[in-house]
């Protein structure tokens, strides 16, 4: 299966050129033993912001890792900027790479750690301190670059990493579950900057276990699941085909019943159910529509509502659903 | 989209080093456990250099070997001031003060250490002199005056002992001849010198060259390995083997400047407290700059291996507890006997060479004070030769000395290259979790 990625934001003559992609990966596999974390992975990207989603133990650390030569593919290749990451370890002057372990050096300051690791790039102590300085900036930590990390929060952990990785000013640039455990600004800061290195042109890969961090950031997905490629492509599209399965809407409002007879009246909803008097679930094939136009609904026929969600609209339900569709 | 500016792999290696080892030397400075271990090896020393002050000023007990300073006769003159001038020693109202012209007595204390040994070379042929005359002015034919026989009147002999393969030399003495040695002088030189030597192969180089890299090295790549920050180090254009080699070199600053300071510390000491006539014994400083250059080499060998076997299994310290003990068989088999083979598969056993050639330059009469000390004038030996015999050993390569040194740090440092091409390796296949 080759990559089908026609992605926005990618000038047509780049993505005409022919060139090797920056990240390819070519019938890659990866085993420890008997377990296997990666099978027969397929992809190749240039250019934009991609996400990685999985379940946790999806396979999505263990693709990074093989990506930054950390680990060995057992079959297959895999290529960065056309070599061998296992070999060549040249190829990451132009790479930041952000690793999702917690522990950092923490009797560092945040400048410190930034213009230290930035020295590995061949820069000198000052060229590393300036371009330090500029990064710690970008992601919004010029204020409290000269305190040690060991003070900072989550976010700030998360973000000193990510300057350390921008550093370089990469072409690459991979992060592995930026947003886990941070703070909802911290979370709107990392996205933002996320976000600016793909309008940059920059090829951004970012992995997460949570459908709608992904959304916020990007379009283009990459989703694994037990070691497999399952999908690949637009979110949208791929969400398109979520309204061929039947879909539960939960609703929780003051008169469930009432809104109840409002909605059915709809012709995607095929059915309805209440567990108690103020919640309502809807059956539904048509899921993007139907999230389109509920809230519509609601306020025309003014209906008290305090909760909407989806109880299955979560990356496990899109799992299960793409991983039956591919085996029946 | 091949970037087409991808730098050298040979491109600011210097800057990429200096980063790596600042980082490292930085790090160790932080953590707690390096301080606990410098320290204890620092109290250690200290402890040893305690226990070598006290017997620096303490008093030697004047052994009269002889006894030619009693006076048994109780007439006022030692025994041995009696025979000099021929008189009776059991004879009370005969005594060299009613000769002519009438000799005053000596004080006792004169005739204890009265006959010091006067040679000055350990090699074969005819030494000594009978400096109290107890030889010399003995009422005997000149047969028993040569009693060893080589033609000579109350000397000693020393030849290659004929069973020994000219190994070891035997020493004959006519009688009386050197036989009441200072004891007190022998015993501080003697103690001085096996104390140099032995902090010196013992403390510093084996066991602060051993235990160092052993607690601060082991963990140097696993230890970022294990808590995943060794992903910031390596993600970056780098090879492994130069991580590996720079996060040595931050550890060799450490480890080189804390043996640097403890052996500039114990020269200082043992200079000033050592005897000897002047102020400070320039003349020790040759032996505490080979220790310094055996302990140099010891830890960089060490530290090396240690880390490479920390990269090979999680619990390197495991397997770098065996080798320290192999090692500690050899540094033992290197007091007594230097020159067995198996030693050159050891590093302590190459490091010690350093330091005995080293000492055989700087102190080149100490087989001949060995040879004296264990001789004793003829009555047992002198305190401190012992010591001073088990803790000296001549390094068996057969190069002379200068050579020897050169040999053996050849050896280690090719020791120090293989062990970080073995690291190298190993790090470059291990997967990084």
């Amino acid at each position: 299966m080759m990559p089908d990625i026609t992605q926005q934001g990618l000038p047509p003559t780049q993505a005409a050129a022919v060139t090797a992609p920056v990240v390819y990966f070519n019938g890659v596999s990866k085993s420890y033993g008997r377990i296997h974390a990666l099978s027969d992975i397929t992809i190749g990207l240039s250019g934009g912001v991609t996400g990685i989603l999985g379940m946790n133990g999806a396979g999505k650390s263990t693709l990074f890792k093989l990506l930054m030569g950390k680990l060995r593919p057992s079959a297959g290749e895999v290529k960065i900027f056309g070599m061998d990451p296992w070999k060549n370890p040249m190829p990451y002057a132009h790479v930041g790479f952000v690793p999702e372990h917690e522990k950092m050096h923490d009797w560092m300051t945040a400048l410190d750690f930034v213009s230290t690791f930035a020295r590995l790039h061949g820069m000198t102590r000052s060229e590393a301190d300036t371009e330090a300085k500029r990064v710690l900036n970008f992601v919004g930590l010029g204020d409290v670059m000269n305190k040690e990390i060991g003070r900072f929060s989550k976010g700030m952990r998360q973000r000193t990493k990510i300057a350390h990785a921008l550093v370089n000013d990469p072409k690459l640039i991979v992060l592995d579950e930026p947003l886990q455990g941070c703070d909802p600004l911290a979370r709107t800061t990392i996205m933002n900057v996320i976000r600016e290195l793909g309008k940059l042109g920059r090829t951004v890969l970012v992995s997460s276990h949570i459908l709608s961090e992904i959304e916020r950031i990007t379009e283009q997905i990459i989703i694994l699941h037990q070691g497999k490629l399952v999908a690949l492509g637009n979110l949208h599209a791929i969400r398109e085909r979520l309204d061929e399965i039947p879909h539960t809407i939960r609703i929780v409002g003051e008169d469930a019943r009432a809104l109840a007879r409002d909605i059915l009246t709809h012709p995607a909803v095929f059915g309805v159910s209440f567990p108690n008097d103020t919640e309502l679930l809807i059956q539904t094939y048509h899921f993007g529509k139907m999230h389109s136009e509920l809230p519509r609904l609601i306020v025309e026929n003014n209906h008290k509502v305090s909760i909407i969600d989806n109880p299955d609209d979560d990356l496990e339900s899109l799992l299960h659903y793409l991983a039956g569709g591919s085996s029946s | 989209m091949t970037p087409d500016d991808l730098p050298s792999r040979w491109s600011g290696m210097d800057r990429k080093a200096l980063a790596i080892g600042e980082f490292t030397l930085r790090q160790q400075r932080k953590r707690l456990s390096t301080w606990v271990v410098l320290l204890v090896g620092m109290a250690a020393m200290g402890v040893l250099t305690m226990f070598y002050i006290d017997a620096m000023t303490r008093d030697y007990e004047a052994i009269d070997n002889d006894g030619d300073s009693y006076d048994w006769d109780l007439d006022g003159y030692p025994n041995g001031q009696e025979r000099l001038y021929g008189t009776d020693v059991f004879d009370p109202f005969d005594h060299p003060g009613i000769l002519d012209p009438s000799v005053q007595p000596d004080d006792r204390s004169v005739w204890i250490n009265e006959d010091d040994f006067d040679w000055d070379a350990l090699e074969e042929g005819s030494f000594g002199y009978d400096d109290n005359g107890d030889c010399l002015e003995r009422n005997a034919t000149a047969s028993q005056k040569d009693a060893n026989q080589n033609g000579v009147p109350c000397d000693i002999l020393i030849q290659l002992d004929p069973y020994s393969l000219g190994e070891t030399y035997e020493i004959i003495s006519d009688g009386n001849v050197d036989e009441d040695p200072d004891d007190e002088a022998y015993a501080l030189e003697a103690i001085h010198r096996s104390f140099v030597l032995a902090i010196g192969k013992l403390g510093v180089v084996f066991l602060i060259g051993i235990f160092v890299p052993l607690f601060m090295a082991t963990g140097l790549i696993r230890n970022e390995m294990v808590s995943g920050t060794m992903h910031f180090m390596i993600a970056k254009p780098i090879a492994r083997g130069e991580v590996f080699l720079y996060r040595m070199l931050g550890f060799y600053a450490l480890a080189w400047v804390y043996l640097t300071v403890l052996i500039a510390l114990l020269a200082l000491v043992a200079g000033f407290v050592g005897p000897g006539e002047g102020l400070y014994r320039f003349g020790d400083l040759g032996v505490w700059f080979s220790v310094w250059l055996a302990s140099i080499m010891a830890v960089t060998v060490y530290g090396m291996l240690f880390c490479s076997l920390g990269v090979m299994w999680k619990h390197g310290m495991v397997l770098a507890l065996p080798f320290a003990a192999w090692e500690l068989g050899m540094v033992l088999t290197t007091l007594g006997a230097p020159e067995t083979s198996i030693l050159r598969f050891s590093v302590i056993g190459w490091a010690m060479n350093v330091v005995d050639a080293g000492a055989a330059i700087a102190w080149s009469d100490t087989p001949l004070i060995i040879q004296m000390g264990l001789w004793g004038g003829g009555g047992g030996s002198l305190e401190g030769a012992e010591a001073l015999n088990l803790f000296w050993s001549t390094p068996g390569l057969g190069l002379g000395a200068l050579g020897t040194i050169v040999m053996s740090l050849f050896v280690l440092l090719f020791q120090a290259a293989a062990c970080w091409l073995l690291g190298s390796v190993l790090f470059k296949s291990k997967e990084i979790e």
